[in-house]
């Protein structure tokens, strides 16, 4: 079957690496570092209910909410699920608390309201302030573990995975795309890789590498800043009921609770500076919900890049929509033989890779379904055992 | 506080021709960044072809152990003010296929975990009073990162004897707290057998450079224990 090559080794890439395999297409992906070290592995690790999107955002809470319904039967394994909380702590939130109850049913998202007596005996580490919560189905994501899994089932069905190979080149020279270049850190050597679909699953990178095949895609890179401290002090993960917005969000993991976020917007994907006042932010924010966060050693800060689909109407970045979006290159610049996957959540990437997958079939004249919402995915430890290096 | 430092990496492709060699990369940053994020700082500005792995940054995923100044750490969760001097010295992990660089090949540390291991467990009791409703226990994953630094500090694995390596055998033991029946027999049997924890001499480098509190000899002296009891033991 047609051989498509895949750009990036992301999440994105790794579910449409699987699901490209399952479908009996032959798969090349290139990822310039070693697999999952873009945006992906660096997220906070909730797997979304959709919550933190409703009442703003109904298109990505839907897509949320449907997509952890998936991931919890076909990766256990990557996954903590204990819920969620939202909590109220000024009368503020604990209006808003009342249309978010209102949006997330609309959207699917079965809530629950909870006293602040009910919420502080499931977590008393919660600030005795708390007035009211909701429980919602969050919860935590290894993020390497659960990409990983799609690696490890597209490798085990044939995929070729290729870490440490940039794309640098994207030939477009006969009208059409008809292949990429690759340079090989690992050897020091370029090399033409044909194939006869290419996909740009670059994530935050994808608007420069649209540009290697002279495309201009409407990508808007967005870090954020995440904080991990130690110690486990709550088991659920911990929202602030209030729009989203800077520190509203504790995760725990492992022995970790990781405390995030906040978001910018760059030009530059590689722009990994640690604002010094995000971080006290967002600490002070997290301890308003759990006080114990406050005090707690830090084990590590860093910042990771939003692929976020550049949106001019939004009133502020935060209401930038966190749905996805693939484009035919055909449609939008006349250049066939190149797709652009934009924007999504880690959460999402399954629904990213059936959507995309559906656009190759539809272009290759295949009709082939999806299997990937029931097929169990493989232990990211096969990954390992399927084998050395992957042939070109 | 703006601080020069110099980090000075071993640089090797088993692929090209070229013999291994050490290369210094100076740079100006911040005192209590980690190493990751000097190394990606030289990525990005210097030598965009150095290889290294990383992805979480926060000690969660496994992937960037390495040799930081002679000691198996974690890149990302290594301050760089923590060392006096201005030179830092990088090297991949020993005992594991090199890749390029600084990134080595994880596999053979797969070799003895099961995949069906359970990598999930009961979580530590927070004080809760009641558990969420459709919640039956609060689960968390288990600590071993799986990142190769205890087999790399293990002296015995070092000197290329078969042996299963302490993260195999921490996650055994690990397994075998899940297990009964039959299973765990099988599991003992594994422990017990030619390659695995009669070769550990409890040098204990394992413990000391693990990042995530596993204390694989623990669970090795576990294993012996349970196995001489078992009338197994060596
Ligand atoms: C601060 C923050 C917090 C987040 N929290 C959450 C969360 O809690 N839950 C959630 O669901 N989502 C979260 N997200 C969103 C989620 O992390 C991303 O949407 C998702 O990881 C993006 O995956 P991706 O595969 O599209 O991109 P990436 O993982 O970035 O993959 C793209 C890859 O392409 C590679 N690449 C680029 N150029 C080239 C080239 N020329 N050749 C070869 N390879 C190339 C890059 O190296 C990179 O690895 C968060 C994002 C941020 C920034
Ligand atoms: S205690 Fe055993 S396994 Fe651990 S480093 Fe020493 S010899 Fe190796
Ligand atoms: S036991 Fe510790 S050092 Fe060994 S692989 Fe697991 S996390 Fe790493
Ligand atoms: S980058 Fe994940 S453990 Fe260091």
């Amino acid at each position: 079957m047609e051989h498509i090559i895949v750009i990036g080794g992301g999440g994105a890439g790794a579910a449409l690496a699987h699901d490209l395999t399952l479908r009996g297409f032959e798969v090349s992906l290139f990822e310039k570092g070693d697999l999952l070290s873009g945006t992906t592995g660096r997220h906070h690790g909730l797997l979304h209910s959709g919550a933190r999107y409703a009442v703003h955002d109904r298109a990505a809470a839907v897509e949320c909410v449907e997509e952890n319904n998936i991931l919890r039967r076909i990766a256990p394994q990557a996954l903590e699920q204990n819920d969620g909380l939202f909590v109220a702590i000024s009368p503020d939130d604990e209006a808003y608390g009342k249309t978010l109850l209102d949006a997330c049913l609309a959207s699917g998202i079965e809530a629950k309201k909870l006293s602040a007596t009910q919420a502080r005996k499931l977590e008393p580490a919660l600030t005795p302030e708390v007035r009211v919560a909701l429980q919602v189905p969050d919860a935590t994501i290894d993020a390497w573990r659960l990409a990983m899994h799609f690696f490890a089932t597209a490798r085990q069905n044939g995929a070729r995975l290729h870490p440490f190979c940039e794309v640098q080149w994207i030939d477009t020279r006969a009208g059409r795309v008809t292949g990429v270049e690759i340079l090989n850190y690992k050897t020091r050597k370029t090399s033409i890789v044909k194939g006869d679909l290419v996909v740009n699953a670059a994530g935050a990178w994808a608007g420069r590498v649209a540009a290697l095949a002279g495309i201009n895609v409407p990508v808007q890179p967005g870090p954020g800043v995440l904080v991990a401290v130690e110690g486990r002090v709550t088991n659920m993960v911990i929202n602030r009921m209030r729009p989203a917005g800077e520190g509203d969000i504790i995760v725990p993991q492992r022995g970790l609770s990781v405390l995030g976020t906040s978001l910018w917007l760059t030009d530059d994907p590689d722009d990994v500076t640690l604002p010094k006042k995000h971080i006290t932010r967002i600490i002070e924010n997290c301890s308003l919900m759990v006080p114990a966060v406050g005090g707690a050693p830090v084990r590590s800060v860093w910042s990771a890049a939003r692929p976020l689909i550049r949106d001019a109407e939004a009133s502020s970045p935060q209401q930038i929509s966190r749905t996805f979006e693939c484009y035919d290159h055909k449609d939008t610049h006349g250049v066939e033989g190149i797709v652009s996957l934009l924007g999504g959540k880690a959460t999402t990437v399954r629904a990213m890779a059936e959507k995309t997958a559906d656009l190759i079939c539809r272009k290759t004249g295949h009709k082939i379904a999806c299997r990937t919402r029931t097929t169990p995915l493989l232990s990211w430890r096969r990954f390992y055992a399927v084998g050395a290096e992957d042939g070109p | 506080m703006k601080k020069k430092i110099r980090l000075k990496i071993r640089r090797h492709r088993p692929e090209s021709k070229t013999p291994p060699s050490f290369e210094t990369f100076t740079l100006t940053i911040d005192a209590d960044i980690s190493i990751l994020d000097a190394l990606e700082m030289i990525q990005s500005a210097q030598e965009p072809t150095l290889m290294f792995r990383r992805s979480c940054h926060h000690s969660s995923c496994g992937t960037c152990g390495m040799l930081i100044n002679g000691e198996e750490r974690l890149a990302c969760v290594t301050r760089i003010s923590q060392f006096k001097g201005g030179t830092i010295t990088l090297e991949p992990l020993p005992g594991f296929p090199l890749l390029g660089d600084l990134a080595v090949d994880m596999a053979p540390l797969y070799k003895d975990i099961d995949e069906r291991w359970n990598y999930l467990r009961g979580a530590e009791d927070l004080g809760g009073k009641k558990l969420p409703e459709g919640i039956k226990r609060f689960e968390r994953f288990e600590n071993c990162i799986e990142c190769g630094c205890c087999v790399s500090a293990c002296p015995v694995a070092g000197e290329g004897k078969p042996f299963m390596g302490p993260a195999a055998l921490a996650a055994l033991n690990t397994e075998l707290q899940k297990t009964t029946g039959k299973g765990a027999r099988a599991l003992l049997k594994q422990a017990g057998g030619e390659r695995g924890e009669r070769l550990c001499n409890r040098a204990l480098a394992c413990s000391r450079v693990c990042p995530t509190a596993v204390y694989p000899a623990r669970h090795i002296l576990d294993l012996r224990t349970r196995l001489r009891g078992d009338g197994q033991g060596p």
